[in-house]
């Protein structure tokens, strides 16, 4: 019983004259205190987005410390030379600025937002929060007991919970990656201020920074800005730290976390693979995309789009840290959540999809529709200035060029069929995945010990 | 009065104009040529609240089979075409509208606006049995990954509840119940397209490097002949009294991680200066790190692991006043529930200083910029405004109107209306001791739903 339409079709119609984008070039600078420059002008983009890289990464912090790098870059912007923590608050929020840091693998993240007219006003808030951060005794008491108080809504988060396993699950109990990036109750509960202060006074320093400034400067002297502001920051210059292999066991296996009447099972199955400085990246990029980057691709086609099993499973690879070398890693892995019943037929479709692109490979169109995507997608995706600085600054993190994500678009573009399917099998062999379950073990463990994917093991959910 | 912040956005140079095709299809095109995108953005005027009682989350079920194909269109057709023409597709849907949008490479604006047609259309010619099974376990998952899965999960739709008497529009959440997503037949998919899928209930906005000659002339060949058809009853009135008249309660024994303190004001409905009171006297309070509450719960008493408020702009019901506080450690909700009622009371009293009302502009401000900062964003609001206020303009002039307001406005919406009789409040506490499920969606806009 078809419905008939009135209204008049034509034919699908064909795109017009593409006009050319390119990923915008930076300009690279130094200041006198050491600290690196990278500058973008976007015009028409009156929020800057401002970003600094500290060369501070988790494998710096103290034995038995675990956290005091998400503490030191919480205490940023709670108090300075000049201004209480409430006085700090105050002032950013008065020039209508946002100011988010975070820890990381590669090292600490500063992020700051502002309305171009007050930018002036900003950088010197975020130069004094760099150059002389107060890292008041009862402030820092304050951040130490917030993030014991967060860490349990964490272990209560399904996709937070399954991350955390997969880490302790994955890497040596020796490496920094093991254990979770902001610490555990017991490490947390050890920071005070003065191992903070002895930390940033040995890690953070302008001549191993980098300040990343995006967005419309027309006007705007940024040299003068920059050269009263985070100019005025001080330090001993110092070599970067080397950093220690990435290694990891993906021996393929199963690990549940229970949760005892969980609606729902928590997917994420991973390993570690290469990273962008692998020639390998653009064709994982793009096996990646196919196996799991939208819900047309493979495993949604199956899962949500014929099975309904889940609202959408991604599959996406991150990485982790970087070398110069090329000796860093990216986590690929694949994540969603499916219903409590269909657990066990949902990894087995999974597998199914896994075993399909082994088998049958990738075809032509899935190669080039994921092309045109990644590739047509970019003029949006690099609409705003945050996202731009984002980018860029990722790039330093990772040691890469300055024109390396302009490139990769050329990169994806000339990579084949053959080579994105080789990619995605050897980014996802299978026989060699980490998979962990958070939900009901008393409904989800037979089923999936039948599927043979890997030995089952139970863990609380603590 | 306290504002000194330059209205950086006012219009910010932008400018819209309007068009209205025979069948009744408003357009709103806005030029911006710094980027090769263009943002295509089509509002239908039905959400949540024109549905029926035993048929909540039917407007959102639908919205994801608007995406099951067409008379033109196979299956996921929708999302591959704009996808693989270098696009951004996606739809939500809220208590008062549904929304479909895609951002696009500038060359394909004419490929979004031939599918947004063909569904407009034809929708019914491709809708079947199968897709609708297959999306109601879709939107089931949904609903268990992002509410029932996670602890708090499904606090908005108990305030909601609350806050909202039975039977009124704005009762249920769009998410709607379990049992009856169940319910929905077919039937019911094909007669809200009828009732609801209109050139005349919709309006479309395209926004960025466009040819606005041209685009019109896109417009009218795909739209123009797609029927117009009345018959759209009326919503249910949302009015309610200004006041509730009486602190309404629920307390909650769920297996969560720490006691939380939630509540929600009732405030004046959208499009009013009361309105953008109460946004400045949110901010004030909870918008922030430098808020009141923030420096009383979580820096000076430390009672409080995250203290914030925020506002639920509706226009067909009073607003929502959204307040979230999760305790730290041990401490008891009365305590929590004591200091917010006397820094609430206390900025009844004194209303806002001059740098609070300086911050809260500056604040609100910034995040006018940030929405109108993207093709998608003020393609969004064009819409917004034609379809809840009837003018599209009043969005590039939203951001002035919030500068305009003055302490003594701020003072008074604080002193009508954020007031314990004046508010529904969720207390939840732990049934563990050792909490070992759950959390907040802290991130996901609660009041909408989105296909993807």
């Amino acid at each position: 019983m078809t419905e008939l339409a009135s209204m008049e079709f034509h034919p699908q119609p064909q795109a017009g004259q593409a006009r050319p984008w390119a990923f915008p070039a930076p300009e690279r600078g130094k200041l006198d205190n050491g600290l690196t420059v990278l500058r973008c002008h976007r015009p028409g983009q009156q929020v800057i987005a401002v970003e600094v890289l500290l060369d501070t990464p988790l494998d710096a912090e103290p034995k038995g410390l675990d956290g005091i790098a998400t503490i030191m870059a919480r205490a940023f912007s709670e108090g300075t030379d000049k201004h209480t923590a409430e006085e700090f608050a105050a002032e950013l929020e008065r020039c209508g600025a946002t100011l988010d840091a975070y820890a990381d693998h590669p090292g600490v993240r500063v992020s700051l937002e502002v309305p171009v007219s007050r930018l002036p006003k900003a950088l010197g808030l975020l130069a004094d929060a760099l150059r002389a951060p107060a890292f008041d005794d009862a402030e820092v008491e304050r951040l130490v007991r917030n993030r014991l108080d967060e860490i349990p809504h964490e272990l209560a988060n399904p996709s937070r919970r399954a991350a955390k396993e997969l880490s302790k699950e994955l890497f040596p109990a020796t490496s920094r990656m093991s254990r979770p990036r902001q610490g555990t109750e017991d490490t947390v509960a050890g920071i005070d201020s003065a191992g903070i202060r002895a930390f940033y006074e040995r890690h953070v320093r302008p001549a191993t920074s980098t300040v990343v400034v995006v967005g419309d400067l027309t006007g705007v002297d940024l040299d003068a800005l920059l050269s009263d502001t985070l100019g005025a920051w001080t330090g001993s210059p110092a070599q970067p730290r080397p950093v220690p292999p990435v290694t990891a066991d993906d021996t393929g296996r199963v690990v549940i976390v229970d949760r005892p009447g969980a609606v729902q099972t928590q997917l994420l199955i991973g390993r570690i693979g290469p990273d962008r400085h692998d020639r390998v990246w653009p064709a994982q990029v793009l096996g990646t995309y196919c196996l799991g980057g939208t819900l047309t691709s493979r495993l949604d086609k199956v899962l949500r789009e014929e099975k309904g099993y889940t609202y959408g499973v991604r599959a996406f690879g991150q990485v982790l840290r970087s070398a110069p070398d090329g000796t860093g890693a990216a986590m690929l892995a694949i994540s969603g959540s499916v219903d409590t019943p269909n657990t066990g037929p949902a990894l087995d479709d999974l597998w199914k999809v896994l075993r399909g692109v082994a088998g049958e490979g990738l075809t032509d169109a899935e190669r080039d529709f994921a092309v045109q995507n990644l590739v047509g997608v970019a003029p949006l995706k690099y609409e705003t200035a945050a996202s731009v600085a984002n980018t860029l600054a990722d790039q330093v993190e990772q040691h890469l060029p300055d024109d390396y994500q302009a490139t990769l678009y050329q990169r994806l573009a000339a990579t084949g069929t053959v080579e994105a399917t080789a990619a995605a099998v050897s980014a996802f062999p299978v026989d060699r995945l980490v998979t962990i379950l958070v939900g009901d073990a008393a409904e989800i463990r037979e089923p999936v010990e039948a599927l043979g994917i890997g030995e089952v093991t139970v863990v609380a959910a603590e | 009065m306290g504002h000194t912040a330059t209205p950086e956005a006012q219009s910010g140079g932008l400018t819209a104009t309007e068009h209205r095709l025979a069948n009744g299809l408003r357009v709103v095109l806005s030029e911006d040529h710094l980027t090769p995108v263009a943002a295509v953005c089509l509002w239908y005027d039905v959400g949540s609240r024109h549905e029926v009682k035993g048929r909540t989350g039917l407007a959102h079920l639908f919205e994801h089979l608007m995406f099951q194909g067409s008379g033109s269109v196979k299956g996921t057709g929708h999302f591959e075409l704009v996808q693989g023409a270098g696009g951004s597709p996606n739809g939500t849907t809220s208590f008062e509208r549904t929304n479909y949008f895609e951002t696009m490479p500038a060359h394909q604006l004419e490929l979004a606006l031939w599918l947004e047609a063909d569904r407009m259309g034809s929708l019914l010619v491709a809708l079947d049995e199968e897709g609708l099974e297959n999306q109601r376990d879709v939107v089931k998952n949904e609903r268990r990954q992002r509410y029932d899965n996670v602890p708090y999960g499904t606090a908005f739709e108990k305030l909601t509840a609350l806050s909202y008497p039975d039977g009124h529009p704005y009762h249920h959440t769009p998410i709607g119940s379990m049992a009856d997503l169940d319910a929905a037949s077919l039937e019911d998919a094909r007669a809200f397209f009828r009732t609801y899928y209109a050139p005349n209930n919709a309006v479309l906005s395209i926004v960025g490097d466009i040819d606005p000659e041209q685009t019109l002339a896109w417009v009218e060949k795909y739209f123009g002949t797609i029927p117009a058809h009345d018959g759209k009853p009326e919503p249910r009135d949302g009015s309610l009294p200004e006041i509730i008249g009486e602190q309404l309660r629920e307390v909650v024994e769920e297996n969560v991680p720490a006691r939380a303190m939630m509540a929600a004001y009732r405030l004046p409905t959208d499009g009013t200066r009361a309105c953008d009171a109460a946004d400045l006297a949110l901010t004030v309070l909870g918008g922030g790190e430098s808020s009141r509450l923030y420096n009383r719960l979580v820096r000076r008493d430390r009672t409080a692991v995250a203290a914030g408020f925020g506002l639920l702009r509706l226009a067909g019901a009073p607003s929502l006043g959204w307040l979230d506080v999760k305790t730290s450690g041990d401490v008891e909700v009365p305590v929590i529930e004591t200091a917010v009622d006397e820094e609430l009371a206390r900025f009844a009293t004194e209303g806002p200083t001059a740098e609070e009302m300086e911050r809260a502009q500056a604040q609100l401000e910034r995040e006018w910029l940030d929405r109108l900062g993207t093709v998608a964003g003020r393609a969004d609001e064009l819409c917004r405004y034609a379809v809840l206020f009837g003018d599209p303009q009043l969005a590039f002039t939203a951001v002035q109107r919030v500068l305009d307001i003055t302490a003594e406005e701020v003072k008074a919406v604080a002193e009508a209306r954020l007031r314990p009789d004046n508010r529904a409040v969720l207390v939840y506490e732990p049934t563990a001791a050792e909490a070992d499920d759950l959390e907040a969606a802290e991130t996901t806009d609660e009041n909408e739903e989105s296909a993807q």
